[in-house]
């Protein structure tokens, strides 16, 4: 039942391993010929996927400073990859002339004059920190070969 | 406040049947009916936190909805001063009295507070979130904190790092996420409402999954000061109850704006209780002429078929209350699944970089700063958890922006405009809340890209910032008497009264169903 869920991610990506029947409720024509903005346009994409290299999960890992081991790696770099293909989706989408919106389109920046306030509980705030001594937080070495 | 008639014509009986609710019977507010019998000194605030507590204590060793409780006599010492000012005659908070769970990626100071995360075991912050703080102030009595999938990071509250909670209706079951422990927690009465958090459905789909109310407030609604942060474009503390009106009171509690986060609007919140109108004050057609607009995307193939029939009847049901049914289309939804997932997947990779060993946790040794980072967050994260970081960081990787992040951003527009058109056209929208009913434990867990595909009901409202309320309208075939299926109502950007006001409408003209789970029934649908 749950598997039936699937279809709807079904559209357009061709790596998903598992087969069931694909769903014409995601298919890529049922919104094109419904909207101006959104439109299959796969020949006038501003760039190919194929200039974007697929993850290098050890790369990443190194990036995001989060060691994994041998067997992670080997987990993780198939699902990572499934799901940035199905990301990939939106690269065939015409999205020129439409601007970014960078978060709900509601409102907000009610932003509070700047002016400092003490913290009443810094006790409990230094209690959470692991290290701390002199008051200072301690840490391991900085400098080092990289 | 205590306006309606029809929500306070129950007398309680004894204790352990105060919430009765007979198999056809509407859903009445439990707050309205606690203040009301504290009130009269029909019952007092310890015997009724006794009740919950021994029914919490009964059911949990089933559930495991609840990450923290404190012990018995810190909760009830709490109850025993409030009826010492009940005995003085001093004034009530609005949820004087009401026991409510908390998710715990919501900071309490005087409880832990996880997230469901090892890596923050034993993490007590040094203030309350806003809306805890506004719990307090209104009487609320904590229970403990719930369960949930590590950092919001999941659909069935298997990804905590430390135990998989059950759903009511079927302990084979989950009971959907990441809020699943509270929403677990109102279905089986261990509580009488709860919060939980929604940055793509993470209230919506274990409300439905639990045959509960949810509401996803406005972005920007309630402060998300003390919400362990996720995707704050996207972050919103949402509420749990088992009736529209206790859900209703518990969201007006803890709305409105907050000098702690920058993006909480200062719109007034109007209270939602003089919409609550008693059922036998309703007149014949209470919703006549009210636009109701079907997604048409969301019932098509890909959808669980008993999920179609429920959500079905639910829009005739409306149709009989008068409202007006079309069909409407919303082309970009089937975009705004990806779009939500890279911009969830690139925000929490920002937001959780935070998590570096040096302020939070247990240190552990190392010879070099960088390894202390990379070995805290191997230790601490759980996969799922990491595996969004890398696909959020891979999403921001220089050169890649434009192609991911920034096109997400461009469908975020998309999702919004068709969401103002179709809502121009109508007073609310209609969709499930889920595909499918609640999966069996297990299920999902080695497939992200099929669990991420039971969030395509609700992500989109998430990316327009919309409100939307869930409720129970249904059952499909599973467990020993049927699982839950839940209907999603989306209105206008702060419209959360019609919303309340409709879903209440409807519970209460709804016939034939019952929402107590059997684990349950005994007790509190006698």
């Amino acid at each position: 039942m749950a598997n039936r869920a699937l279809n709807l991610l079904r559209a357009s990506t061709t790596v998903v391993p598992i087969t069931t029947r694909r769903s014409s409720f995601l298919s890529p024509n049922i919104w094109s010929p419904r909207t101006v903005e959104v439109k299959q346009r796969r020949s006038k994409r501003s760039y190919s996927t194929s200039s974007l290299e697929p993850p290098d999960v050890s790369r990443l890992a190194e990036t995001a400073r989060i060691s994994l081991s041998p067997e992670e790696v080997e987990e993780f770099g198939p699902k990572i990859r499934q799901v940035i293909d199905w990301f990939g989706k939106l690269q065939d989408v015409d999205l020129q002339s439409v601007e970014p919106a960078i978060r709900a389109d509601t409102e907000g920046d009610n932003i509070r004059d700047d002016i400092p306030e003490t913290f009443p509980n810094r006790e409990a705030i230094i209690a959470t920190i692991p290290n701390f001594e002199d008051s200072y937080i301690k840490v391991p070495k900085v400098l080092n070969k990289e | 406040m205590l306006s309606s008639p029809r929500l306070l014509r129950h007398h309680l009986p004894p204790l352990q049947c105060c919430f009765t609710t007979a198999p056809t019977q509407p859903p009445s507010s439990q707050i309205l009916t606690i203040k009301k019998a504290l009130l009269s000194g029909e019952t007092t605030s310890v015997d009724l936190t006794s009740a919950f507590l021994r029914r919490l204590r009964r059911t949990e060793p089933h559930l495991k909805s609840f990450l923290y409780t404190p012990s018995d006599q810190t909760i009830l010492q709490q109850a025993q001063e409030l009826d010492n000012r009940i005995q003085n005659n001093e004034p009530l908070g609005p949820l004087a009295g009401v026991v409510v769970a908390v998710k715990d990626n919501i900071c309490t100071c005087d409880m832990p507070s996880t997230a469901g995360s090892r890596l923050l075991e034993n993490y007590r912050p040094p203030f309350d979130a806003t809306a805890v703080r506004k719990l307090k102030e209104k009487g609320a009595i904590i229970v403990g904190k719930t369960n949930m999938d590590e950092f919001g990071m999941g659909s069935t509250t298997e990804g905590s790092a430390f135990q998989v909670t059950a759903n009511p209706w079927d302990l084979s079951r989950v009971p959907g996420g990441s809020s699943g422990g509270s929403a677990a927690a109102v279905s089986a009465r261990q509580c009488v409402v709860s919060l939980g958090s929604d940055t793509g459905g993470s209230v919506r789909q274990p409300a439905s999954f639990c045959g509960v109310v949810g509401l996803k407030p406005t972005y920007g609604r309630v402060s998300r000061y003390g919400l362990v942060a996720y995707a704050s474009s996207l972050d919103v503390i949402g509420c749990f109850g088992s009736s529209v009106a206790d859900t209703g009171i518990l969201f007006h509690a803890i709305s409105g704006h907050d000098k702690f986060d920058a993006t909480s609007s200062k719109r007034d919140v109007p209270d939602p209780t003089s919409q609550f109108i008693a059922n036998d004050y309703l007149v014949s057609k209470p919703l006549k002429g009210l636009r109701v607009g079907v997604i048409r995307e969301t019932l098509q193939d890909g959808v669980d078929p008993a999920v179609v029939s429920s959500v079905n009847s639910a829009t005739s049901h409306l149709e009989d209350l008068g409202c007006v049914i079309s069909e409407v289309s919303l082309p970009s939804f089937a975009l705004g699944l990806p779009a939500y997932y890279i911009l969830a997947s690139s925000e929490s990779s920002s937001n959780l970089s935070r998590y570096d060993g040096v302020r939070y946790g247990k240190q552990l040794f190392a010879d070099e700063l960088n390894s202390l980072y990379r070995n805290f967050r191997a230790n601490g994260f759980g996969s799922e958890v990491k595996r969004r970081i890398l696909m959020g960081t891979y999403a921001l990787s220089a050169g890649y922006y434009d192609a991911y992040y920034k096109r997400a951003q461009q469908v975020r527009t998309i999702v919004q405009k068709s969401f103002r058109d179709a809502l121009d056209r109508n007073d609310i929208l209609i969709s499930p809340a889920a595909p499918s009913v609640a999966y069996e434990i297990g299920e999902k867990k080695d497939d992200p890209l099929a669990m991420y595909a039971g969030d395509i009901m609700t992500v989109n409202v998430n990316l327009a910032g919309l409100p939307a309320l869930v409720l129970p309208c249904g059952f499909a075939n599973g467990g020993s008497s049927g699982l839950p299926v839940g209907c999603q109502m989306i209105g206008g950007a702060f419209d959360e009264e019609k919303l309340l006001k409709i879903g209440h409408i409807f519970e209460q003209t709804l016939e034939g169903y019952n929402f107590v789970p059997p684990l349950v029934a005994d007790e509190v649908g006698c």
